[in-house]
């Protein structure tokens, strides 16, 4: 089993100083990310957490390359992901970064498999290989059987766990997730959150959530919670626990 | 490395599939517009090579060969002499292979005037060895009244269908024809009308007469001299190529090339050749204006495609797929998608002109009876003819269409930021 951290340095794997993400200009100018330094070590289980508009999927954006900062620098890895060219950039995300996004976004003209399989092919892992992990994944998942469905012959919560699979496979250094479990019951989230410890506690991956759901918050061990663009809150904690102020509303 | 362009083109050609309506709505375009272009061009061409074949046997010949200077001169001093045309003869033997060669003849051809009981006109005169081209003549197939000249003729010529109106002339009439002989007296002879042809050609018409080449090399005093030697091929595919060789042969035998020019038919029916390109090349444009608005339509459609699937892009880019590889998408969608459908259309065009309408276009209805182009003329039928040289052009068009209509939208494509695609509905 390869382990996430291996052939890096001891950079964090996440490192963001004096970001700022700004859309707009002027008057109407909306600071989405603000100020925001956090360093997020190789093998943390972070949530990101904070009222919608928060800023939190534009912070994933900013440090997955998504998107470019209007100030500041984000780190992936100790590279700074802003400074990469556009190929840099792509050739990261694909040997690096593993993303589950809000609204799965799977690729409609390929079948379950295809989709989960999508980033290993990219990378160029043999076919074999790739399939038996996939299918080893989709069993754990509740998705064994559904491997040659296109993603419209699968329920929504189907095709998040398809989009979960996608971005864990191949065990990449980072997970940035946008809200995993929103489609999910509570048995289909266990089963994603339990696979995603496993390869946290196994191959060092690192994961960040960004997320509303407490059962995300309770498995996490550091809960970053933004408001208005900036860190208002940033404690480690215990797996298991949810604190407090979690669920309190923002400023008391 | 090789995983990532199947998969690219796996997306690719899904896609295509994906969007069936407007994917077959778009290659319906390209299908009827390829076709239209063979089939108008397979007409064209057909009727191209029914022009020259005509012209050819009028007498030019696909191979004509003169004194160089004669063209200019129109004397009897410009001629090919006897041992030269036993030259001719043997190079034509060697360059030709067999059942590539349908018949070698000379000819005198002289300017002179037609005098009948009633009136003279000024007239062609051309003395024909019957023997030679009666099987190849065109007029041999266009006598309206009597018949073709035969072997063992000698005083019977055959006019055309003007020149007997002009003059009067009946079947069996007398006619006087006048002309310089090669000591530059005038000389006359008389001969008996044994045929009336009409060409459909107006200048042919009304200004040829045809008597047997031993009577007219008697009159002109000319021995068993010609103006000219005329080769008629099977087909005209080689005809550049074998005068080539003729020239070369007669070169190495010491015919210079200041006592004979051997020129293929395009150079020595220069106005013909020029109305044929030119005919060609009109089509073309036509027809080009016609694809790239078709072109256009494909545009439209992969970029509508693009669009619609902006924030699948987004996906792909933020999994890591690079810009190249995502216009290598695009570009396989409408690729595929041209290349398919203008082969099809090619295919179609061609089963039209070879199938649907392999015995010929009655086009009678557009201009009335035959139709006369540059000294020539064909049937109002017209066979249509798939030439290589067309598929060639068309093919490389259907490939320049393929491409030029999906650069746009592919260059579209790899312009797509990920986290911008991605919050669009698309």
């Amino acid at each position: 089993m390869t382990d996430a951290t291996q052939g890096t340095t001891s950079a964090p794997a996440v490192e963001t100083r004096e970001l700022w993400k700004t859309f707009g200009e002027g008057e109407t100018a909306v600071h989405a990310v603000q100020n925001v330094t956090v360093a997020i070590q190789p093998g943390e289980f972070v949530a990101l957490c904070g009222p919608s508009g928060s800023g939190k999927t534009t912070l994933v954006n900013l440090i997955g390359g998504l998107t470019n900062p209007t100030r500041g620098t984000a780190k992936v890895d100790g590279r700074d992901v802003g400074a990469m060219s556009e190929r840099e950039r792509a050739q990261l995300r694909l040997e690096r970064i593993g993303f589950v996004f809000q609204a799965y976004n799977l690729l409609p003209v390929l079948t379950a498999l295809e989709n989960a399989e999508f980033p290993l092919m990219l990378r160029g892992v043999e076919r074999e290989e790739r399939r038996k992990e996939v299918m080893e994944l989709f069993e754990h998942i509740g998705l064994g059987g559904l491997q040659d469905r296109r993603p419209g012959a699968l329920s929504g919560g189907q095709q998040q766990r398809v989009a979960v699979a996608r971005a864990v496979l191949g065990a990449p250094a980072l997970v940035l997730a946008d809200e995993p479990t929103a489609n999910l019951d509570t048995a289909a989230s266990d089963a994603l959150l339990e696979v995603m410890e496993l390869l946290n506690e196994e191959r060092k991956v690192t994961f960040i959530f960004c997320t509303h759901d407490p059962r995300v918050m309770r498995r996490a061990r550091r809960i970053i919670r933004l408001v208005d663009g900036h860190v208002e809150r940033d404690e480690e904690k215990a797996s298991g626990d949810l604190p407090g102020w979690v669920l309190e509303p923002v400023g008391t | 490395m090789t995983e990532r362009w199947v998969i690219v083109a796996r997306i690719g050609l899904r896609n295509v599939r994906r969007q069936l309506r407007r994917s077959l709505l778009t290659a319906s375009a390209m299908v009827l517009g390829i076709a239209l272009l063979m089939f108008v061009r397979a007409l064209e061409g057909g009727a191209h090579l029914m022009y020259v074949d005509t012209a050819t046997r009028m007498g030019t010949g696909h191979i004509a060969m003169e004194h160089p200077d004669y063209r200019g001169s129109q004397d009897l001093m410009d001629r090919i002499a006897a041992p030269d045309l036993e030259r001719i003869l043997a190079a034509a033997d060697r360059s030709v292979a067999a059942g590539e060669l349908v018949a070698v003849f000379p000819q005198v051809n002289v300017g002179g005037l037609a005098q009948s009981a009633s009136s003279s006109i000024p007239v062609r005169i051309s003395g024909v060895d019957p023997g030679l081209e009666r099987d190849v003549s065109f007029f041999a197939d266009k006598m309206v009244e009597g018949r073709y000249l035969e072997v063992g003729d000698r005083l019977e010529a055959i006019v055309g269908a003007e020149v007997a109106q002009r003059l009067r002339l009946e079947l069996g009439s007398r006619l006087v024809l006048m002309a310089a002989g090669a000591g530059g007296e005038l000389e006359s002879q008389l001969v008996f009308v044994t045929g009336i042809f009409r060409s459909g050609v107006p200048e042919v018409d009304r200004g040829v007469v045809q008597l047997p080449l031993a009577t007219a090399r008697e009159w002109l005093e000319v021995g068993e001299d010609a103006t000219s030697v005329s080769v008629i091929l099977a087909s005209d595919n080689r005809t550049g190529e074998i005068a080539s060789e003729i020239q070369g042969h007669l070169r190495e035998g010491g015919v210079e090339a200041e006592r004979l020019a051997v020129r293929p038919w395009w150079e020595a029916m220069p106005d013909l050749y020029a109305g044929l390109r030119a005919d060609a090349v009109q089509t073309y444009v036509m027809l080009v204006i016609l694809l790239a608005i078709v072109a256009l339509a494909v545009v439209n459609s992969i970029l509508m495609a693009v669009l619609n699937r902006t924030r699948e892009f987004g996906v792909l880019r933020a999994l890591g797929l690079n810009r190249t590889s995502v216009g290598a998408m695009v570009m396989v969608e409408g690729l595929v998608l041209t290349l398919a459908s203008g082969v099809a259309g090619m295919l179609l065009g061609l089963a039209i002109s070879m199938g649907l309408f392999r015995d010929g276009v009655d086009i009678s209805f557009l201009f009335g009876g035959e139709l006369a182009f540059a000294g020539s003329v064909v049937d109002p039928v017209i066979l249509p003819a798939v030439l290589v040289s067309d598929v060639v052009a068309i093919l490389s068009i259907v490939v320049s269409i393929g491409i030029l209509a999906t650069l746009y939208p592919a260059w579209h494509a790899t312009r797509i930021e990920p986290a911008e695609a991605m919050k669009t509905d698309e």
